[in-house]
C-alpha cells in the first residue's frame, strides 16, 4: 500500500502545473531582484558604471561634448522657472516624501518636515497623514505630532479611505495587505492569497470600506474590508502601476501601456491602449484622468478616452503626477531638470515651473509627490 | 527531483551572495514537491500555487539569514504544509465572489477529483490529509513530522493510522 500509495500521490494530475511553475518563478526571480538586505550586486555593474563615467567624462572634455551637454541643459527644464517655491498655483497643501522624510507644504510655500517617513498618506479630510517608515506605520498630524504608532515589519504604501470618523488604513506589510482603523486599532491581515504586489491599495470614496488592490498574479482584487469578503477579481492584467478610484465609483487601473476603467461591480468600462505611462490619476470630479508619460502629459475624458490633449511636453523623463484639489491644476515633476512643473488645465494653459527642487526638501533624491489634498 | 545535499548547500550559499541562477536551481528542485504537496492538501491547484509560491517568497525573504547547514527543503515544506492546513481550514470561512462575466476571471474553482486517490484524500480532513503528504509524498518519518506541524509524534502516528485506515477503504 505505501509505495503504491507514493506512486498514486505522484501521477495525481495537476490542471495548469507547467504554466504554474513559469509564473512563480518570475515571481520568485522579481522578488529576488528587489531584495534589499545582504542584496550583492554583480562585479559587472559597478565595471560598467565607471566604463560609462570615464566614457560621460572623456565625451565632456572635449569641445563637441562641452557643446553637447549645454544644448541638453537647455533642452531640459522650463526657462524662466522660479528659483524657489514661493508658493502654490492654487489652494490645498502638498505631500511630499523625499530622502529627508515626509513634509507638508502650504499653499505660502512654506514647509514643514514630519519626521523620518519613507511614505506618506492623507487622510480622507487632510487632517492626520500616515506614513510608513522601517517596520512602523505612524499617524501624525500636521505639526508632526505622533498620534499612534504600529509596529509591522517592512511597512509600505499606507492609503488612508473612509468617511467621517470612520476610516480606515490599508497598507503592505512585506507582501501581505494589511487593514486597520483609522485610531490605529484592528489590524489585520486582509489580503488572503495570493500576495499583494508592490503597489499602493485605493480605497473606494463611498460609505462602505471597499479597497482594490493588485496581487502578484498580475490581478487586481476589490475587497470588502467590513464584510471580510473579496466583491471582485479581474482577470490577469500584468503590471499594474497604480490604482485609483474616482468620486464616480470607477475604478482605474493604471498599467506600463494600457488604462483600464472598472464600474464598482466588477464590470470593464473601456480599456486604451497608450504605450509608456508612468503615473495616472482621476481629477477630483472623476470626468477626466491625467496621463503621466515619459515625455508628455494627457488628459483623457473619462466619457470619451480615445480623445486626448497633451498638455505638456519634454526631454528628459517625468515622475510625478497630481491634481489639484480644485481640478484646475496639474503637477508634473521632472527629475532631469530637478523642477516641478505646475500646469493649469482648465480654461487657457498656464505653466509655471519652480527649480531646484530636491534641495529644498533636504538634497538626495527627487522628491515624491504624496498628495496635493484639500485646504486646511 | 531536489538535489544532493552537497549541491543544495552550494545553491543556498550562491543564492545567498545573489546568484539568480543558484536561486533557480533551488526552486526547479523544490516547486514540484512543493506545489503538488500543497494541491494534495488544498484541493485547488490556483490556491496551492499561492501556497507555494507565497513559501518561495518567504524563502527569498529570509535567505539572508538561513543557516546553511539545515536542510532546504525541510524548511520549505513546514512553511508550504502549515500554510496549506491553514488554507483548507479557512476555506469555509472565507467567502468569495468571482465575476463570471468575460472581462475577469471566473473559473478558478477546485478541482473536480478525477483519481480515485484524489477523492479519498478530499474527504479526510486537513490535517490528516498533511501527515498523508508529509509521510508518503515528501517521505519524512513520523518523528520528522512531528518536528515540522510542532505536533507530538504520538498525534502524528494516531493521525497517520487514522487517515491510511479511512485511505484503504476507499481506495
Amino acid at each position: 500500500m505505501k509505495s503504491d500509495l507514493r506512486r498514486r500521490l505522484e501521477r495525481v494530475e495537476i490542471p495548469d502545473e507547467h504554466d504554474t511553475r513559469v509564473r512563480a518563478w518570475e515571481v520568485v526571480e522579481r522578488a529576488f531582484a528587489e531584495r534589499e538586505p545582504g542584496r550583492r550586486r554583480t562585479p559587472a555593474r559597478p565595471l560598467l558604471a565607471l566604463v560609462a563615467a570615464a566614457a560621460v567624462i572623456a565625451a565632456v572634455a572635449s569641445p563637441p561634448g562641452r557643446a553637447l551637454l549645454g544644448s541638453v541643459r537647455e533642452a531640459i527644464g522650463v526657462e524662466r522657472a522660479e528659483p524657489a517655491l514661493f508658493s502654490l498655483p492654487t489652494g490645498g497643501r502638498l505631500l511630499v516624501s523625499s530622502d529627508a522624510g515626509a513634509w507638508i507644504v502650504q499653499r505660502d510655500g512654506s514647509r514643514r518636515l514630519l519626521g523620518p517617513y519613507r511614505e506618506a498618506s492623507w487622510s480622507p479630510r487632510g487632517l492626520y497623514v500616515v506614513a510608513s517608515g522601517g517596520d512602523e506605520l505612524t499617524a501624525v498630524d500636521p505639526k508632526g505630532t505622533v498620534r499612534w504608532k504600529l509596529a509591522r515589519r517592512d511597512v509600505r504604501l499606507p492609503r488612508w479611505g473612509g468617511r467621517e470618523l470612520d476610516t480606515r488604513i490599508a497598507y503592505l506589510a512585506g507582501s501581505r495587505l494589511h487593514v486597520v482603523a483609522g485610531d490605529g486599532t484592528g489590524d489585520v491581515d486582509a489580503g488572503g492569497m495570493p500576495a499583494a504586489a508592490r503597489v499602493a491599495p485605493a480605497w473606494w470614496h463611498a460609505r462602505r470600506h471597499v479597497l482594490a488592490y493588485a496581487d502578484t498574479r498580475g490581478r487586481v482584487a476589490v475587497y470588502d474590508a467590513d464584510a471580510g469578503a473579496l466583491r471582485f477579481r479581474t482577470g490577469r492584467i500584468g503590471d499594474v502601476l497604480g490604482l485609483e478610484w474616482s468620486s464616480r465609483a470607477r475604478l482605474l487601473i493604471v498599467g506600463r501601456n494600457a488604462l483600464t476603467v472598472y464600474g464598482a461591480q466588477g464590470q470593464r468600462v473601456w480599456r486604451v491602449r497608450l504605450p509608456g505611462i508612468v503615473a495616472a490619476r482621476f481629477s477630483p470630479d472623476g470626468r477626466r484622468i491625467a496621463v503621466l508619460r515619459r515625455q508628455d502629459v494627457l488628459v483623457l475624458d473619462v466619457h470619451r478616452p480615445r480623445g486626448r490633449r497633451t498638455v505638456f511636453a519634454g526631454s528628459g523623463a517625468f515622475r510625478e503626477l497630481a491634481w489639484s484639489p480644485d481640478g484646475d491644476w496639474l503637477l508634473v515633476g521632472w527629475p532631469a531638470a530637478d523642477q516641478w512643473v505646475f500646469i493649469r488645465v482648465t480654461r487657457a494653459r498656464r505653466i509655471r515651473a519652480v527649480s531646484d527642487v530636491s534641495a529644498q526638501f533636504g538634497g538626495g533624491g527627487f522628491p515624491r509627490v504624496e498628495g496635493w489634498c484639500c485646504p486646511p | 527531483m531536489p538535489g544532493s545535499g552537497r549541491d543544495e548547500r552550494a545553491w543556498v550559499r550562491g543564492a545567498q551572495a545573489g546568484s539568480a541562477s543558484d536561486l533557480e536551481a533551488l526552486f526547479r528542485a523544490h516547486w514540484p514537491r512543493a506545489f503538488r504537496a500543497a494541491y494534495l492538501v488544498v484541493h485547488d491547484s490556483a490556491a496551492a500555487e499561492d501556497i507555494a509560491q507565497e513559501s518561495f517568497l518567504a524563502a527569498v525573504r529570509a535567505l539572508d539569514g538561513f543557516d546553511r547547514r539545515r536542510p532546504f527543503g525541510a524548511w520549505l515544506h513546514r512553511i508550504v504544509v502549515n500554510r496549506a492546513i491553514d488554507w483548507a481550514r479557512a476555506r469555509a470561512l472565507r467567502a468569495e465572489v468571482e465575476l463570471q462575466d468575460g472581462f475577469v476571471a471566473g473559473a478558478e474553482r477546485a478541482a473536480a477529483p478525477g483519481d480515485d486517490v484524489l477523492r479519498a484524500l478530499a474527504a479526510l480532513p486537513p490535517d490528516h490529509r498533511a501527515v498523508i503528504v508529509l509521510r508518503h509524498l515528501l517521505e519524512y518519518t513520523p518523528g520528522e513530522i512531528a518536528e515540522l506541524l510542532e505536533l507530538p509524534r504520538g498525534t502524528v502516528n494516531s493521525r497517520l493510522r487514522r487517515a491510511l485506515d479511512q485511505l484503504k477503504e476507499r481506495v
